[in-house]
């Protein structure tokens, strides 16, 4: 598969590079560039799950992108000695409303492989000073420190290419790098195809993330305006990406986070909401969407958020299967659905969704990942109360969310018109296509949810998760934990396969920081968002056969698995250890680390054809 | 003045998480409670809460699946709703936030033992979160064998106090902790 337009002259551009690489070793320093999907390592190379025949530095760079969208690249800073240097990033002609975004590259290390990945993004200004090795890295040898360039292109930028040049100064000597941004008259829509939700778990963990903030407001954290900023700061660093966040706020045991829920007293018929301070501290901001002002998506409400309710809250479990307890529920959700009426949050969804497992012993029905017969009539109970407490035509939307996996097919029965929002088992849905078209024919929200790939595999593996949603039809995907990098992931890192955020304590920034692999996310939830625009002029089935092609030189009956043996078991005598159908290697090992360039290259082909405006 | 002070107890909703009471005020309150539970906790039902598949799958391991034993895990719905509710009650005897928990023995040697039926603050001494049993400890090895009601100081300002459960053989089948803190965390196990 041969590279295409801006693609190919970036390889004309590298093999100049390998060329010049050489010529560096006598200099103090150098700077070189790379497009997003080859990711440097700290040596001026790039990294081992990255490379490709050819692939190399170059000293220019060419960036194409739609309108209301970012394009990005790597810089690397190199030094074959030590010393001092500083990077200016470069700036776009005011008129162009280009707007350049600098990071610095963290190279993790990784005992299992050895060697070094870059992921944590620092943010820094565009005017960079440091030394090589870089000394918080603690690389021996480093001669090369990368920078991620992110370039915002404004909705109302004046289609053209515009100039800038990125400069290293290392001992004195200067070395630049020519980037252009040929700015195309379509424009990404802010809404995007597919949904990429990062989910976590409580608060606890925030404390030990961020101690320079948690320290410094002492016993009183989880109630300081830092802790409810810290909480917005995750949801944008999101939502900036062009993802989603949720953050499950109680346990397995029916424990509330206080900040998760408005606070109730009383019992029975008596029971109410006493106080919502605490809860709209932490959510007002997010459903009206002011957390979000200060950003490039522009202020809008979060799409979606797990509600508190599970067997123990609102009404106590101790009333279970008496009145009470529809009475506590009826009353309270009631309550609330009123409050968000009144208070104008009508655009957020509010999930009614039960995490618990009975294997976390406090109730005695799984909510999550149901598996046994018995415990579909919790759900339609649950269902029954809801309708109770919200009445009809209310334009506050309450939705009920059920993850699946063991009984997608039977629960997909069982629960129609019950359940409208379906996060499905990936590995369930891949052999039941049917189920997909069932569901979206219900009107039903499907996502898929699963793991996240390592540093270690090949950049275009994240934009998997993009591209499979879209070419099922479906709405979205889980990263089911998105938040937790390890217990030290700078030095001794585990892979980041539960991480696409990172602490920004130890750069003195009381906020999460993204990572590479957020953002070449970000990028491909951008073109798969503006390819889907293309559907108003071109059979989205022929979209997704090109998109198929490009990618992994796949058909579209590929992305479907074969209907598998276990299937046909009752799903109490299923065991992990069943094999599924796998789908070769085109979308595992050999898949390679451009696929998705070549689905950005088919994207921006479409994007020039167009008339301008056609792909608003 | 004593019925004094369990009003002001009783009436403290302890928001903040913050105890007022003194460590050996607590576990005497708790023992109180515990007490009761080996009256008002019924053996014969807490016998029938796990289903006998679930126990047969309890302590399997299969290296291709390190999951088949919580995937399988069940109980029986009305036994287990009856004694979690019982156990909901005896915790409103105390005049702070506090659970009651329900151990049970897991045939096995050396001799393990796993949390049953746990409540709504999450707290226990003796559970590693996740864990679906786990080796029996010496505190509990003690209540099941003599009867006598323990009082085990945790971590964290724990202080739990744990009471043999009785069926009408007379066997002590199960155990009941009472426990409380000194000072909640209202953050933990809210994962």
């Amino acid at each position: 598969m041969q590279p295409r337009g801006s693609q190919l002259r970036f390889f004309s551009l590298s093999r100049l590079a390998i060329i010049l690489i050489g010529a560096l070793r006598c200099s103090a320093g150098d700077l070189l560039t790379l497009p997003e999907h080859f990711r440097p390592d700290p040596f001026g190379g790039i990294v081992e799950a990255d490379r490709s025949p050819g692939a190399a530095p170059a000293r220019a760079i060419t960036l194409e992108g739609a309108r209301a969208s970012f394009v990005s690249c790597h810089l690397l800073a190199i030094m074959p000695q030590p010393g001092d240097y500083s990077l200016d990033a470069g700036a776009f002609p005011g008129a162009s409303g280009l707007q350049v975004e600098l990071y610095r590259e963290w190279f993790h290390y990784l005992p299992k492989t050895k060697n070094y990945y870059p992921d944590a993004l620092v943010p820094v200004a565009p005017q960079y000073r440091s030394k090589l090795p870089e000394p918080d890295n603690r690389i021996a040898n480093q001669t090369a420190q990368a920078f991620w360039l992110d370039i915002w292109i404004p909705a109302n930028t004046t289609p053209g290419s515009y100039r800038m040049k990125a400069v290293l100064n290392a001992g004195g000597m200067l070395s630049a790098v020519p980037i252009e941004v040929k700015v195309l008259a379509a424009q990404v829509p802010a809404e995007d195809v597919v949904a990429m939700d990062h989910n976590t778990y409580g608060t606890s963990w925030l404390a030990t993330d961020y101690p320079s903030l948690s320290q410094r407001a002492g016993d009183s954290f989880f109630t300081s305006d830092r802790y409810f900023e810290l909480i917005q700061a995750f949801h944008r660093v999101f939502y900036e990406n062009r993802g989603v966040f949720h953050q499950l706020g109680y346990g397995h045991g029916g424990k509330v986070g206080p900040e998760f829920a408005p606070r109730l007293e009383g019992t029975g018929k008596d029971k109410h909401i006493a106080d919502w301070s605490l809860y709209d501290r932490h959510f007002g901001p997010l459903f009206d969407g002011s957390a979000f002002a200060k950003t490039h998506l522009g202020p809008r409400p979060i799409k979606l958020v797990y509600l508190p309710i599970n067997p123990e809250w609102p009404a106590s479990f101790l009333w279970w299967g008496e009145p009470g307890y529809e009475r506590e529920f009826v009353n309270v959700v009631s309550e609330m659905e009123r409050h968000f009426r009144e208070k104008g949050w009508t655009t957020t969804r509010f999930e009614m969704f039960f995490n618990h497992k009975k294997r976390y012993k406090a109730f005695p029905w799984d909510g999550d990942e149901a598996r046994f017969p018995a415990d579909t009539a919790y759900m339609l109970e649950y269902s029954r109360l809801l309708r109770r407490a919200v009445p009809p035509g209310s334009p506050v939307k309450f939705v009920f969310r059920a993850d699946s996996s063991w009984t997608l097919d039977r629960q997909v029965r069982e629960l129609a018109g019950v359940v409208n929002f379906w996060v499905c088992g990936q590995g369930e849905l891949a052999y039941q296509p049917e189920v997909a078209r069932t569901l979206k024919q219900r009107g039903d929200t499907v996502w898929t949810y699963g793991g996240t790939p390592e540093v270690t595999e090949p950049s275009s593996h994240i934009t998997l998760q993009v591209l499979r949603p879209w070419m099922w039809g479906i709405d979205g995907f889980v990263h089911w934990m998105a938040t937790d990098p390890g217990p030290d992931p700078w030095f001794q890192f585990e892979g980041g396969g539960e991480t696409l955020v990172y602490s920004g304590d130890r750069f003195g920034i009381g906020a999460p920081i993204p990572s590479v692999r957020l953002k070449l996310q970000r990028n491909a939830v951008q073109d798969i968002t503006l390819l889907n625009e293309f559907r108003k002029t071109r059979a989205i089935e022929q979209l997704r056969a090109e998109a198929a092609r490009r990618f992994n030189g796949t058909e579209l009956k590929d992305w479907w698995s074969p209907r598998p043996p276990y299937a046909d078991k009752d799903p109490l005598d299923r065991t992990n250890a069943d094999e599924g159908i796998p789908e070769g290697p085109r979308f595992h090992e050999a898949l390679d680390a451009g696929a998705w360039q070549r689905v950005r290259t088919y994207v921006l082909e479409l994007a020039r054809q167009e008339p301008a405006g056609d792909a608003k | 003045m004593k019925a004094a002070i369990t009003f002001l107890l009783a009436a403290s909703p302890l928001l903040m998480g913050q105890s007022i009471v003194s460590s050996e005020a607590r576990a005497q309150e708790l023992e109180r409670v515990a007490k009761a539970a080996t009256a008002m906790v019924d053996g014969d039902v807490c016998l029938r809460i796990e289903t006998k598949r679930s126990r047969e799958f309890l302590q399997k391991n299969d290296p291709r699946d390190p999951w088949i034993a919580s995937d399988n895990f069940d109980v029986d719905h009305a036994p287990f709703i009856q004694t979690k509710k019982t156990l909901m009650r005896l915790a409103r005897l105390c005049p702070e936030a506090c659970d009651a928990n329900l151990w049970m023995p897991v045939e096995g040697n050396p001799p393990r033992i796993q949390i049953l039926i746990r409540n709504v603050y999450e707290m226990s001494s003796f559970w590693k979160w996740g864990d679906l049993h786990q080796p029996m400890p010496e505190e509990m090895r003690r209540v099941l064998a003599t009867g006598e009601r323990v009082t085990f100081r945790g971590k964290r300002g724990m202080i739990s106090v744990l009471a043999p459960v009785y069926d009408s053989l007379n066997n002590i089948v199960a155990v009941v902790e009472v426990v409380s803190q000194e000072k909640r965390d209202l953050q933990e196990n809210v994962k």
